[in-house]
């Protein structure tokens, strides 16, 4: 899953700004992503992600900052002379060519003989999947395919980054999966850079080396996957990413090794100075965990680090898991955890009275 | 549902004479069917009435004797070999043909960056604006506007006393008006709305990201409109040639007010034969052969526009038609003149020529059309 760290740079922003008009779309962009790298831009809608995809390609000028491309500045240099292809969130597949007059689109300039580049095509092709397809008018095509075509005609010239804009919002979810398993063979096969922008934080966990988390045109996170779901920089990205608990807490001490919180149905413990996120004062001091670090336990289990008694409020029941919303006594409010189902084990009823186990380990300390 | 099910029935019906009947109850037996010719019957009516029958009765007449002040029930091919042998309609037609096409060419051409430039540079707020302003010319009578370039280009007209007065020309410019020129620029003005419309519908129609993906893929934005843009637009310039084309052949006033000795068309003859002469046969004659002109145009420029599809597409690097074009290039010159051999034996040299024109490109469509079944 994760690169080597020592990989050269592929691209870097410096404090990259973009208005449009009033509106301050990028807001001091400075990040830098390796060769050879699959990293993910995700946000909700909005967040500017997409704009900044889209400074990469060449496709909108940014109002200051710096954007380098393979240790080259790309001020002035057009999209049409980046070394950069885009799989477009529509495809854009041409739609009066045939397949394979698609994916030879960018060949045009190509100095190899006709017989040489028709070869390419049809290796291209047979790369993702759509041998023989290429006669075919383009306009006949379904989704998966059609999604299939953008990355063999991006990909068929051979660029330094690939990018890719939602590529798969279009598709079903069994498609989808399917995809997201093919693009990262493919990102192995090729050894391309490929940069996804996507608003589903599944997708950017299961297919990214690096994710940027944005916000409002800023980088609110960039880290790697784990890293970002186990400790997420602040309560927005945190819920961005999965689902968080949060549970108001008040800081007793604080130590350069670690710091003492209570927190009501939590009781008083200590937890790693390393484990808090975020500035001091950024927001209101809260303890943060993901319903997979509770644990309900029954008859005689025993807790492997703490235990409180709590009320079910509610179930939801997803087959190979089952939610539940519980109130540890005396916490202000409800906390969801998620529980595998086992055979044998009975799936609890709204009312009922659970004992809760947690780790305070696994906590992060918002603050 | 019904579709299906009488599809169903057709094709496992083996005889070909079910399956006729299976098709005739498909397309106009269904219920749907039925209840959209009762919706349409008032205008088909009306039009049968009052555009079919004239029609009718205008082919008819053309095969009919003139006599004095009457028609005789005469049958005859006279009046077309008249018309075709003629030098006189020669000349009117081929002026009428020119004319179309040059208004057409130069609508055309000035429509395209027109629609351009309200469907990528306009806002979309302000679209429907533009496309309100282009209407404009049509809230005055067509007349008046005729008579607006009567004033314009004439002897002391706007154009003339501009350039006098700023010492360009000494004397009037004569040829602005009074012949096929006027008749170009005053046509041409009327009809480009006509033109513009389509083609910025066809613009309008195309997804931008094409255009990015043109750029992405290495192409400069001239070579990308090149490539992308001037395809996709294609069917739009298509109709708008037809839509400027058609009517303008056949255009009566515009010639007859400023078109002088030199600038009458063939509508013109035809209210002369008609009216002045009292010749409906004629007459007839004359318009049944400048509609079948229009015909065998419209049929030269599909087969040409086809193949100047494949040659632009070989030309922009994405089809490998080459060779076979030039064979078709052959095959149509081979048909020509045999078409005029035949031609020039049997008639006179223009119906020749127009026979030839038409055959040959009658051919080059049946063989474009086995060359795409192929691929």
């Amino acid at each position: 899953m994760t690169l080597p760290a020592e990989q050269p740079t592929m691209i870097e922003f410096k404090d990259v700004h973009k208005y449009y008009g009033d509106y301050h779309a990028l807001r001091g962009i400075t990040a830098t992503i390796r060769a050879g790298e699959f990293f993910s831009l995700l946000g909700p809608s909005g967040c500017g992600k997409t704009t900044l995809l889209r400074t990469i390609a060449g496709f909108e000028d940014i109002s200051s900052g710096v954007v380098m491309i393979d240790a080259k500045d790309m001020a002035g240099v057009p999209a049409n002379q980046r070394p950069t292809n885009m799989v477009f969130q529509s495809y854009a597949i041409f739609p009066h060519l045939t397949v394979a007059e698609n994916v030879g689109f960018g060949l045009r300039k190509d100095p190899r003989t006709k017989e040489e580049k028709a070869k390419a095509v049809s290796e291209a092709l047979e790369m993702v999947g759509l041998t023989g397809f290429g006669a075919r008018a383009a306009h006949a095509l379904s989704g998966g395919q059609r999604q299939r075509v953008a990355l063999a005609r991006a990909l068929i010239l051979k660029p330094k980054v690939l990018l890719l804009d939602e590529p798969l919002s279009a598709l079903d979810k069994k498609m989808r999966e399917q995809m997201q398993v093919e693009l990262i063979k493919l990102q192995r096969q090729v050894g391309i850079t490929f940069i996804l922008v996507t608003h589903d934080q599944e997708e950017a966990l299961v297919m990214s080396d690096r994710i940027a988390v944005m916000f409002d045109g800023e980088i609110a996170q960039l880290d790697d996957p784990e890293t970002l779901y186990r400790k997420p920089a602040n309560r927005r990205v945190a819920n961005f990413i999965g689902t968080m608990n949060f549970l108001p807490a008040k800081i007793v001490s604080e130590t350069s090794q670690s710091i003492q919180v209570e927190a009501a149905g939590f009781g008083s413990f200590t937890v790693a100075a390393d484990q808090a996120s975020g500035k001091k004062g950024d927001e209101e001091t809260a303890v943060g965990f993901r319903p997979e670090t509770l644990t309900i336990l029954f008859d005689d289990q025993k807790a492997s680090d703490r235990e409180a008694m709590a009320t079910v409020e509610e179930v939801v029941y997803y087959g190979d898991m089952t939610y539940y919303d519980i109130r540890l006594d005396g916490a202000p409010v409800a906390m969801r955890l998620s529980m595998r189902n086992v055979p044998g084990r009975p799936v609890l009823d709204i009312g009922a009275r659970a004992r809760v186990a947690w780790s305070t380990a696994a906590l992060v300390l918002f603050r | 549902m019904i579709k299906i099910g009488l599809q169903a029935e057709g094709t496992t019906e083996s005889l070909g004479g079910t399956m006729a009947q299976g098709r005739l109850q498909r397309r106009i037996l269904n219920p749907e069917a039925i209840n959209g010719l009762k919706m349409i019957s008032p205008t088909a009516l009306y039009a049968t009435l009052l555009l079919a029958v004239p029609l009718f009765l205008i082919f008819l007449y053309s095969f009919l004797t003139d006599g004095y002040l009457t028609i005789e029930r005469i049958p005859t091919f006279g009046n077309y070999v008249e018309t075709w042998t003629s030098p006189v309609f020669e000349k009117v037609l081929m002026r009428s043909l020119g004319v179309s096409m040059a208004v057409t060419a130069a609508t055309v051409l000035a429509a395209f960056p027109m629609a351009y430039f309200v469907s990528f540079y306009v806002e979309p707020s302000k679209k429907s604006i533009w496309l309100f302003l282009i209407t404009i010319p049509f809230w005055t009578s067509y007349l008046i506007r005729v008579f607006l370039w009567l004033v314009i280009l004439g002897y002391n007209g706007v154009i003339n006393s501009t350039l006098m007065g700023l010492g360009v020309i000494t004397e009037p410019i004569t040829a602005i008006l009074y012949n096929a020129n006027s008749v170009v620029i005053t046509l041409a003005h009327a009809y480009a709305p006509f033109a513009i419309l389509p083609i910025f519908v066809a613009l309008e129609k195309i997804d931008r990201s094409l255009l990015e993906a043109g750029r992405d893929l290495g192409e400069s934005p001239l070579m990308t409109f090149v490539r992308v843009t001037l395809p996709l637009a294609l069917p739009g310039v298509v109709s708008a040639i037809m839509i400027v084309f058609i009517p303008t052949i056949g255009d009566y006033v515009t010639p007859s007010l400023l078109g002088g000795p030199e600038g009458k068309m063939v509508a013109n003859l035809v209210q002369l034969q008609y009216l002045k002469l009292d010749n409906y046969p004629m007459g007839s004659a004359t318009a049944v052969s400048s509609m079948a002109m229009v015909g065998i145009a419209l049929i030269v420029g599909f087969a040409q526009s086809k193949l100047f599809r494949r040659v632009y597409g070989a030309f922009i690097g994405y089809s490998n038609a080459g060779l076979s074009i030039l064979a078709a290039l052959a095959a149509v010159l081979i048909s020509f003149g045999a078409c005029i051999v035949v031609g020039v034996v049997a008639s006179g040299a223009f119906f020749a020529i127009v026979l030839a024109v038409a055959i040959g490109h009658i051919a080059l469509l049946i063989w474009l059309k086995s060359q795409e079944s192929k691929a």
